[in-house]
């Protein structure tokens, strides 16, 4: 048998999202995943380095968490693509990357756009020449039941963390249910690792007054979804004794997701999709004013154009249901004094605002 | 003995302080330049405000500390309370005015709008990513004229006819002014333009979206600008308030809530005399490199901040 070089298959770094791509990758297509670290300053430093200076802040990151799994011994990358300036960001990274003097093979998704099922699968056995179709199958609707469940269980989290009676002891199960994922090799396991996580969460003592403090996060896909983008926003909020919500997820933009329905909820509010999260952050904006939440909190990175165009929209959801609103941009900054500084105000704001209104 | 609070305010460019009474008056107040240094800057304002207390008939008994150096101050001085500037500024000022309904504050390097309704505030926004059209812009500029700065609102108000300055962007606004200077507009002129496009730029950015409702109150540093409380009166088409203590409206808020904190302890004016230093310290457990600043009083670790998880965290052994 011909000597192939094994595949080391490697993700840009997005949330916790990259267990699910190892499980999909080393279960289902039969390849190695590579996991390269969590990022830190360093991943932005670099990203931030080799990046064009006025790109959106997930590319910065996207590329720094990149070179890093080439550091770790990847030696194929697959761009997830995306609906807006995302999808040709591939591209981009590719280039940079080869200019660097990575050797690599690239896949990127956002080629495979509009075409058949047939493609994806064709690009799948690049990754593994013997693929097993069933086998594939199989593990990609197992995952896809794992990101339902690993958002689930982000909510459950960032909802009770901030009420939890010991303190750290929401972050501990989280972070288990996590590890245990990471070592997941078969679809019990994972239903193992979900099961215990649910139970623990849903019995560890929490001291939640009867209404809580209620806070929508939306905003622009990786950034509100990425806690080290957004210098941890929602553990922040939830630890001053919040429940966070947030609708952005990959299951309900990307899984259960049907753009013309929620379209038409948007009213007069938007007519137009004006990009590929401002209807979900529109919806979400609604429904939260819809449930007299206490505050919302946007977020985007810097220059972000479709979530510029949605602001307008999203302040006269916040005059027409009175609910105070708090946005944030996000570029490469690594200290988070100022972000403190606005979050604690806007708790302050929230909670005396709801004790008068008692 | 009667009781009193003390609050202090460490803004970037100017350090204030207050000490009040139960009923909320004002017994002493200081205002001095932070001039970089926000430690000597607490530590002289501490010393004026002890020596101007009447100490044998008050004992300052809780303390609160805001502004951007806070925390730091408030691990110096122990404070019973460490807020947030926009809290305190609303606290302060709705104590004072119960009927305000906006709040303009231009400070240093920062500017915010605060919506109130029942003296509660119900909505804000703060400048985010660039200090155009704040109190350092305006210094820098009458540097750059030879006027001071606090001269610049009596100037701007003798002129007829202000220049148009674009103030969207310091360094705009600058190439701007110069240009006009030697177009041979007269200073007074370029003046009352600086002080017209502060208010407008304020206007356009950090109060777009919100309703500016009356009465309205302008504080912060800037307030003390006639000039530009004029051009906000043009603009917005309504009286502007301006208090005479509004420039330590941060200060009182903060000793406001340290009053309500509920917390007692006997304030130790010794502080000024204590050596403090700080020390930054690189955390090595991972790549991100927190940057630890540990604060030590007379050689003694007294607090430490900045790391992001547990790992980098230094415990104070007490």
């Amino acid at each position: 048998m011909a000597t192939v070089r094994e595949k080391k298959v490697a993700f840009p770094r997005m949330a916790h999202y990259n267990v699910a791509m190892k499980y999909f990758i080393e279960q289902g297509l039969g390849a190695t995943y590579i996991m390269q670290p969590e990022m830190t300053r360093r991943t932005l430093e670099i990203g931030s380095r080799y990046s064009p200076d006025f790109i959106c802040a997930p590319f910065k990151h996207t590329l720094g968490s990149l070179i890093e799994a080439l550091e770790c011994g990847a030696n194929t990358i697959v761009a997830p693509g995306g609906p807006c300036r995302l999808a040709y960001y591939g591209e981009l990274e590719q280039q940079i990357l080869t200019d660097l003097g990575y050797e690599f093979e690239f896949l990127d998704i956002a080629e495979l756009r509009y075409s058949k099922p047939k493609d994806y699968v064709k690009l799948m056995r690049k990754l593994n020449p013997k693929l097993s179709t069933p086998k594939m199958l199989a593990a990609a609707a197992e995952t896809l039941r794992l990101i339902q469940h690993m958002d689930e269980i982000e909510e459950l989290y960032h909802q009770n963390m901030g009420f939890e009676a010991e303190d750290g002891s929401f972050k501990k199960a989280y972070t288990q249910f996590l590890h245990a994922l990471e070592r997941a090799t078969s679809g019990s396991d994972l239903r193992k690792a979900y099961a215990k996580a649910k139970d623990t969460m849903t019995h560890l003592p929490v001291n939640k007054p009867d209404h809580p403090l209620r806070v929508g996060i939306i905003g622009e896909y990786y950034t509100v979804m990425d806690s080290f983008s957004n210098l941890n926003l929602e553990e922040k909020l939830a630890k001053m004794g919040t429940e966070v919500h947030r609708w952005m997820n990959i299951s309900n933009r990307n899984i259960g997701y049907n753009e013309q329905n929620l379209l038409a909820g948007l009213g007069e509010y938007s007519k137009y999709v004006m990009g590929p999260t401002t209807v979900g952050t529109l919806h979400a904006a609604m429904r939260y004013g819809e449930r007299h939440f206490d505050g919302i909190i946007h977020v985007k990175s810097f220059g972000c154009t479709p979530e510029v165009d949605a602001v307008p929209a999203i302040q006269t959801i916040g005059q027409d249901y009175k609910v105070p609103l708090l946005f944030l941009s996000y570029d490469s900054q690594t200290s988070d004094t100022g972000l403190n500084t606005r979050l604690e105000a806007f708790y302050d704001m929230i909670s005396m605002r709801k004790k008068t209104l008692r | 003995m009667k009781n009193a609070y003390l609050g202090i305010d460490i803004g970037s460019i100017s350090t204030k302080g207050v000490i009040i009474d139960d009923a909320g008056k004002i017994l002493a107040s200081e205002y001095l330049w932070t001039e970089g240094n926000p430690m000597e800057a607490s530590k002289k304002l501490i010393t004026v405000l002890h020596d101007r207390l009447d100490n044998d008939t008050y004992q300052v008994m809780a303390s609160g500390t805001t502004g951007s150096a806070r925390k730091l101050v408030g691990a110096m001085c122990h404070a019973s309370v460490v807020k947030n500037e926009i809290t305190a500024h609303s606290v302060g000022t709705t104590t004072l005015h119960p009927n305000v309904r906006t709040i303009l504050e231009i400070g240093g390097q920062d500017s915010k709008i605060i919506c109130v309704e029942n003296s509660i505030a119900v909505d804000y926004a703060m400048n985010t990513l660039c200090a155009a059209g704040t109190g350092s812009f305006l210094s820098s500029q009458a540097h750059r004229l030879g006027v001071e700065v606090e001269e610049f609102g009596k100037i701007a108000l003798t002129s007829e006819n202000p220049s148009n300055i674009a103030a969207r962007c310091t360094v705009f606004a600058e190439s701007d002014l110069i240009h006009k200077l030697q177009m041979g507009h007269r200073r007074e002129d370029i003046i009352a333009g600086l002080c017209r496009a502060v208010a407008t730029n304020y206007l356009n950015n950090v109060a777009k979206g919100k309703k500016i409702i009356g009465p309205v109150v302008f504080q912060g540093g800037v307030s003390k600008n006639i000039g530009v409380v004029k051009a906000f009166e043009d603009q917005l088409g309504m009286k502007v308030i301006v208090d005479d203590n509004g420039h330590l409206m941060g200060a009182y808020g903060i000793a406001i809530m340290a009053k309500n904190s509920g917390k007692r302890e006997k304030f130790d004016f010794n502080v000024a005399d204590i050596d403090f230093q700080t020390r930054e310290v690189n955390c090595g457990h991972c790549a991100n490199h927190c940057e630890i600043i540990c604060v030590y009083g007379n050689g003694k670790l007294i607090d430490a901040w900045g790391n992001r998880c547990d790992r980098g965290e230094i415990k104070v052994r007490a």
